[in-house]
């Protein structure tokens, strides 16, 4: 029988998720179908079908569906995010993610698959966070559960090396399970250190290595369109890059335990402890916090890192990305920011 | 022969270009509105330059370029260093003023501010989309009450009475100035406002919780304008400087990098010379439809000779310039190139470790009876506390 596709959006937590779906479908014996990468037409029809004043990563999503759409895939995976840690839930646009694509897309061909994923950890392996999907598939309880075993298996390895050191952009442009199993056991076993984490790394012509620490949610540091490619500047200046992926979930709980009253939302929260860690820490050179115009969560989280970080006296900037951003504006920013570190440096 | 040093600046309001020596001494200024055709601007800036000083006894050592406009520019005349604006900014009027510890610069299109702590700026803060004051709204406005921008800040200080305008906005500002004016405010009265408008939203915007300290500089064009510079002054309760040649400061400042990258790789100016001045250039663009990016393409031709080609996303078209083999190479990879790569490393690890891949495949996803068994026993019961879980969410 002809294998099944199943078209995944690659926007938003995909790039959080991206391997144990890879790893899941394949499981299932379904064909996982990527949308394309983010692109200035994509955003355009995105943007076009959307309510204007939400904020560009769900306009990316629009573009992405409709994207999607016209592959010709069976099905559209979306689930529902709503909770990834005993009370406390992720952004309101996340909750209603499925209903908002009903509505902004009502000429919709493909069918949505839209789980409700409620889990206590960022493992969403549990059967009950899959049923529609075994229900549209006919997959019998015992199957999706070996499968989901062998996807969350496979995401923690990719984890694993994120908390090494990788960044998520290392992977996220690979689409084939089998490239991406290589790639990870090709890390794993890897004497060379990654790029955050190399001690020889060569910066451009007389100009001394900095570290920077890149706080934003992945779909807006990793989608490389949408901020102008801003992890490649960064190395391509001499930066080692880090960013929130790489920070221990322990350190995460004990920064954000420091907070009289933790966010509401999943991933702003883990934004916070990595950029507290990322503050204190004197291998750090400096701070940058990329947010998308108009997201609420970073409203209140770029506000408290504004003012911790003049406490901890670390080099701080807020880059805001949006559907029309000049390159050369973000260039000068990133530039100017950098020359204020290493003149820190040479003084020193 | 002294070594003489280019500094360029190409804003959206102003070309400037200036010359400095060895011991940073000014040889020779020029500021220049940007009447749209920054090359022809440059070439003829540079025309001057070669007709004020006698060229025999100096020798171009390094060529520096900033501003908004700086790539095109650098490309065009071989500059050895090219640098965003605010850096620039920076090292001058720290060079001018080593005690400066705040510095507001307000250009044409964008503004800043620089906090300099000991002599090195620590902090920076540049205003977003919005250009409500700036100077080409100043500008704007000074046309529309047919005032010129010369006399602009003069008339400020002239005003007798207080007139509070929005300045939030350009396109709220400048309906408030038109309701103000049918109140029968005075022209003067109406532009103080307009200015203290300007600086309270530069301080809302750029300041914001900052602490600032002394001396305070103001730069750019902007400080030209006596009367912005007196609301600086009413707002922070302290003189503000502007300094002698504050409107070609960014200039300044590149041309002292320029230096600073020349000495440091020790390498010739790898400026084009002042033959460029009769050569004819050219800028064409076209929408590349390779990918659904369509990025346009710009490439910069000298005497039809391409030198330049940039906006492209991937590169392939900056690196067509390089040579033609590069080319080839690069237009394959040009918008999957980080597929490309993975595919590529993955390839070389299928050699090295060909066998050994196989074989932790077949290891990690070996079936082990009695352990699969014990596995979906444990997540039977974590589903079961799942489910009840389910319940108490749905409360929530």
């Amino acid at each position: 029988m002809k294998k099944r596709k199943v078209g995944i959006p690659r926007a938003l937590l995909y790039y959080y998720y991206f391997p144990f779906w890879l790893k899941l479908f394949s499981e299932l014996n379904l064909e996982p179908v990527i949308s394309d990468s983010t692109s200035r037409d994509l955003l355009n029809k995105g943007v076009k079908k959307s309510l204007s004043e939400i904020c560009v990563p769900i306009k990316v999503m629009i573009g992405h569906v409709l994207n999607l759409d016209q592959k010709d895939v069976d099905y559209i995976f979306m689930p529902r995010f709503r909770s990834l840690k005993k009370d406390v839930v992720l952004c309101p646009k996340f909750l209603g993610l499925p209903d908002m694509i009903r509505h902004s897309l009502p000429g919709l061909k493909t069918e949505v698959i839209a789980d409700q994923i409620d889990s206590k950890s960022d493992d969403i392996a549990q059967f009950s966070n899959h049923q529609k999907l075994a229900e549209t598939f006919s997959i019998t309880k015992r199957e999706m559960k070996s499968a989901l075993k062998k996807a969350t298996d496979f995401w923690q390895r990719y984890r694993d090396l994120l908390f090494k050191g990788y960044l998520i952009d290392d992977f996220a442009g690979i689409e084939e399970l089998e490239i991406l199993e290589k790639v990870i056991t090709k890390f794993e076993n890897d004497p060379k250190p990654p790029q955050s984490r190399d001690q020889n790394l060569e910066a451009p012509v007389n100009e001394e290595v900095v570290d920077i620490a890149v706080i934003g949610y992945v779909y807006n540091i990793f989608d490389q369109y949408i901020n102008m490619d801003i992890i490649n500047k960064l190395k391509e200046m001499g930066v080692r890059v880090h960013s929130f992926s790489m920070v221990a979930e322990e350190t995460i709980e004990k920064e954000l335990s420091n907070l009289r009253k933790p966010m509401f939302w999943e991933f702003t929260n883990k934004l916070y402890g990595a950029a507290e860690h990322y503050l204190k820490n004197d291998g750090i050179d400096g701070v940058i916090h990329l947010t998308a115009f108009g997201c609420g969560p970073d409203s209140m989280l770029g506000q408290i890192l504004e003012v911790d970080a003049k406490e901890y006296e670390k080099t701080f900037m807020t880059l805001r990305i949006d559907e029309q951003t000049g390159e050369s504006h973000i260039i000068t920013r990133i530039e100017a920011f950098i020359d204020l570190m290493r003149l820190k440096k040479e003084n020193n | 022969m002294n070594n003489l040093y280019l500094g360029v600046d190409i804003g959206s309001v102003s070309i400037n270009i200036v010359a400095i020596d060895e011991e940073n001494e000014l040889v020779f200024k020029l500021y220049t509105r940007n009447s749209g055709n920054p090359i022809e601007l440059v070439k003829e800036g540079l025309a001057k330059l070669r007709e004020e000083i006698e060229l025999e006894n100096y020798k171009i050592s390094g060529v520096g370029v900033t501003g908004s406009g700086r790539q095109l520019i650098a490309y065009v005349l071989g500059a050895d260093t090219v640098k965003n604006e605010i850096t620039a900014h920076a090292r001058a009027s720290t060079y001018y003023h080593p005690e400066a510890g705040t510095i507001f610069e307000i250009g044409g299109q964008d503004s800043k501010l620089i906090i300099v702590e000991d002599g090195i700026a620590v902090d920076f803060a540049m205003n977003t989309v919005c250009a409500a004051g700036t100077g080409s709204f100043l500008d704007h406005q000074a046309e529309r009450l047919g005032v010129p921008i010369e006399e602009f800040g003069g008339l400020a200080l002239e005003a007798d009475r207080d007139v509070r305008i929005a300045g939030r906005c350009t396109v709220f500002a400048e309906s408030d100035m038109i309701s103000k004016q049918q109140y029968g405010f005075t022209k003067p009265e109406i532009i103080n406002g307009l200015s203290e408008a300007l600086v309270r939203n530069y301080m809302n915007n750029l300041v914001r919780n900052r602490v600032l300290e002394g001396e305070y500089i103001f730069q750019g064009g902007v400080a030209a304008n006596i009367g912005i510079k007196a609301a600086f002054e009413e707002e922070i309760g302290a003189e503000v400087i502007v300094p002698e040649h504050h409107d070609v400061m960014g200039a300044i400042g590149i041309a002292m990098l320029a230096k600073r990258d020349v000495k440091r790789s020790g390498q010739e100016s790898s400026f084009r010379g002042f033959d460029l001045t009769e050569q004819e250039f050219e800028t064409t663009s076209f929408e590349c439809e390779d990918c659904a990016n369509n990025c346009e393409v710009i490439k910069v031709i000298a005497d039809s000779k391409v030198i330049a080609v940039t906006g492209d996303r991937c590169g392939k078209w900056t690196a067509s310039l390089i040579g033609d083999s590069a080319a080839n190479a690069n237009v394959e990879g040009s918008s999957e190139k980080e597929e490309k790569t993975a595919a590529k490393s993955s390839k070389k690890q299928d050699e090295d470790l060909n066998k050994n891949s196989e074989e932790l495949e077949a290891n990690l996803y070996k079936v082990d009876l009695e352990k699969e068994k014990q596995v979906m026993k444990e997540l039977e019961e974590l589903e079961k506390s799942d489910e009840n879980k389910k319940e108490d969410n749905s409360l929530v």
